[in-house]
């Protein structure tokens, strides 16, 4: 009766966002909870006979979530999925509500849900998942996950009370890869990595957090560097080593800012992504996994999915604006930072370059890590720089600082748009790297100003 | 004339910070004057080079600080002697701690600092997170963000590096942020620290052209940008 009561309450709110277009998904969800506290795990768990399957780590959640769904939509497989930003416990019960109905039943047979790391222990005794995808852990808004060791150890804390459920972790992330070592009852995580990697890399990279045995705090050898403390490394005699992988991506290869292939373990069928980045190896070889341990599908199947996928929401999404090609990059960390470096701006050196660095709630307060990310590898750059955003001038100061030059600072998001507009010309690129709200309202400028383009040419 | 040398002490153990923001202020500000300067990174079993003019140490998860705060106790008599002779040195937040005389850890007990500064540090349930603003005798207002559960406090006689204005700064009392002792400063500031609050760096800057037996003077440069970022970020929530 309760929980009936929490969906109604649920139900209603949503009904109302919608018709107010506030567009808010976590009220809903907080409102089913006061009426019954236990409103998530009654509406989850045990509830799907395909499974749950939880992805979270700092980076590349919302790509591996959205190509696991993409595999599950060419299965044919009915599910259920939380948007991005609504991945707290409220957002994942606003989600919940809307698709359950009045009896509490459910009609798909798996449930995906991205879930922040913060809000993981908490959701995962809840809802007990029956996979858990750790993608990566670095630094990231310390100001509201604290430090990186505490999350690991809610993590492992939390894996030893899920005893049945399945570990698909990053085996190229030594403080990831330790969370599934000496498990009890001799369980075994099931790893997947990269094996090589040959395109471009950062020099200046201060982003790796995680280059000690996290047993020992000996230093780890790393034959192989990716990025940050990505790689592949071993401990010294017989410490803490990268364990060996189950799903290994190998002969990987970019091709410009369009694409990047690889292959999985010895197969002789090549992925092709549509989307550039070894980020996104990362995020389709942990998809591929899952795809393969939790849900038994076919190889032809899986990677058939993975081709036809494109990037997420304001990750890596190219829109057009005023007939000009806009890439819109999500960043919020330096790691994601150095990585979008990496793979767009190394050789895209005269093109229009917009930050636009907010430090609202969502993007986190603090904006330290901009001082940590490789501006410096961005020497030589001989284009255009707009910044903008709450915090445009401590981003302008960034660059200063890095060397690079002709920065024009604009914290008024009207008038940076104008900006944007009289800096390039038709046809040309331009790549916005905003943090998560400023992409918000970028994104919807952006698609609104296309839109009365379109209207005024037809 | 000779080249100026900061240490950047344990930077990958305790940089977790935007601490290379800080070394990048010096040099940067100093390479802009023409004045030569060279940057050498100290690890855990590393030697701190006798010649230094400069320290700087960053902040660091908990457990980086166990293996750090050993290192140091190695380090103490020369970062002391470096410190009596007038040698500048700027620490942050973890690395502020372990200079004082200890810091009592959630996780892994007490954790002996150096005591070059007399102020002690204890773990507590407040996390003191949030832009904070400091108005300082010695350098005018200063910004930045702190995120800190450790709380300092004075011991005997000690210097702060300015009042609260905004924030919690050494811990939710007393209203005190940071430290100074001779030319040594401690701060929970980050932000990056420097960058937005020139004045500090170029005072370092000085007395590291002092420390090094030099007497030139340096040049003002154009901080229009660093005091606009400064402004801002004051006003921030």
């Amino acid at each position: 009766m309760r929980s009936l009561l929490a969906i109604m309450a649920a139900k209603a709110a949503l009904r109302a966002n919608r018709v107010t277009g506030s567009g808010g998904t976590a009220l809903p969800g907080m409102l089913a909870q006061k009426l019954d506290k236990d409103i998530l795990a009654k509406l989850v768990k045990n509830n799907f006979p395909g499974g749950i399957i939880v992805v979270t780590g700092t980076n590349g959640k919302t790509t591996t979530t959205k190509l696991i769904a993409n595999i599950l939509e060419e299965a044919g497989i009915t599910y259920v999925h939380n948007k991005a930003g609504s991945n707290m416990e409220r957002g994942l019960i606003s989600t919940m509500a809307e698709s359950t109905n009045l009896s509490g039943k459910v009609e798909a047979e798996v449930a995906l849900f991205e879930v922040d790391e913060a809000f993981m222990p908490r959701v995962c005794r809840a809802i007990e998942p029956d996979t858990i995808v750790v993608t990566n852990l670095f630094r990231d808004q310390l100001d509201r996950y604290g430090e990186l060791d505490k999350i690991a150890r809610s993590f492992r804390n939390l894996f030893e009370e899920l005893p049945s459920t399945k570990l698909v972790l990053n085996s190229d992330d030594p403080l990831v890869a330790s969370l599934g070592y000496d498990l009890e009852n001799e369980r075994k995580a099931i790893y997947f990595g990269v094996g090589d990697y040959n395109g471009p890399k950062i020099i200046n990279d201060h982003t790796a957090d995680s280059i000690f045995d996290p047993f020992t705090q000996q230093k780890l050898h790393y034959t192989e560097k990716y990025f940050g403390h990505i790689g592949r490394y071993r401990g010294k005699r017989g410490g803490f080593t990268r364990p060996k992988p189950d799903f290994q991506a190998n002969n990987v290869k970019q091709k410009g800012i369009e694409s990047i292939k690889f292959a999985v373990n010895n197969s002789t069928k090549v992925v092709k992504l549509d989307m550039p980045g070894l980020f996104n190896v990362y995020n389709s070889i942990a998809a591929y996994a899952v795809a393969k341990v939790s849900l038994d599908l076919e190889e032809n199947n899986i990677i058939y999915a993975l081709n036809e996928s494109s990037a997420a929401f304001g990750r890596s999404e190219v829109l057009n604006y005023l007939n000009r090609e806009v890439l819109i990059l999500l960043i919020k960390n330096p790691t994601g930072l150095n990585q979008v470096i990496q793979t767009y701006l190394l050789k895209e050196k005269d093109r229009l370059l917009v930050f636009v660095i907010n430090d609202n709630f969502a993007d986190g307060r603090d904006i330290s890590w901009l001082w940590d990310a490789a501006f410096e590898d961005l020497k030589g750059y001989m284009g255009k720089v707009i910044v903008g955003g709450t915090r445009a001038y401590d981003m302008a100061l960034r660059l200063k600082y890095s060397g690079l030059k002709g920065v024009s600072v604009e914290p008024d998001e009207s008038k940076l748009m104008e900006l944007i507009e009289k800096n390039s010309t038709k046809r040309s690129k331009v790549f916005i790297l905003p943090t998560y709200t400023a992409m918000l309202s970028i994104r919807s400028k952006i698609v609104s100003g296309d839109e009365k383009a379109k209207e005024f040419w037809q | 004339m000779k080249a100026i040398k900061i240490a950047h002490m344990y930077p990958e153990r305790m940089s977790i910070y935007g601490d290379f923001g800080n070394v990048l202020a010096l040099s940067q500000r100093m390479n802009w004057r023409g004045i030569k300067n060279e940057t050498v990174m100290v690890e855990v079993g590393q030697k701190l080079p006798k010649d230094i003019d400069l320290i700087f140490i960053g902040g660091g998860q908990d457990k980086g600080q166990v293996v750090v705060a050993k290192d140091l106790k190695s380090k103490s008599s020369q970062i002391k002697e470096f410190v009596e002779s007038g040698g500048p040195l700027l620490s942050v937040c973890g690395g502020y701690q372990l200079l004082g005389e200890y810091f009592i850890s959630n996780d892994y007990g007490q954790i002996e600092g150096i005591g070059l500064f007399n102020v002690i540090s204890k773990a507590t349930d407040t996390r003191m997170i949030g832009n904070i603003v400091v108005q300082s005798e010695k350098f005018g207002q200063l910004v930045g963000f702190e995120n800190h559960s450790g709380a300092t406090e004075f011991i005997g006689r000690a210097q702060p590096l300015g009042t609260v204005k905004k924030g919690f700064g050494n811990n939710p009392n007393d209203k005190l942020e940071g430290v100074i002792y001779k030319n040594a400063l401690g701060t929970y500031l980050h932000g990056s620290f420097l960058p937005k609050n020139p004045k500090v760096a170029d005072w370092l800057i000085r007395q590291a052209i002092k420390h090094s037996g030099q007497s030139f003077k340096i040049k003002e440069l154009n901080d229009e940008l660093e005091n606009s970022a400064r402004k801002f970020a004051a006003k921030r929530p």
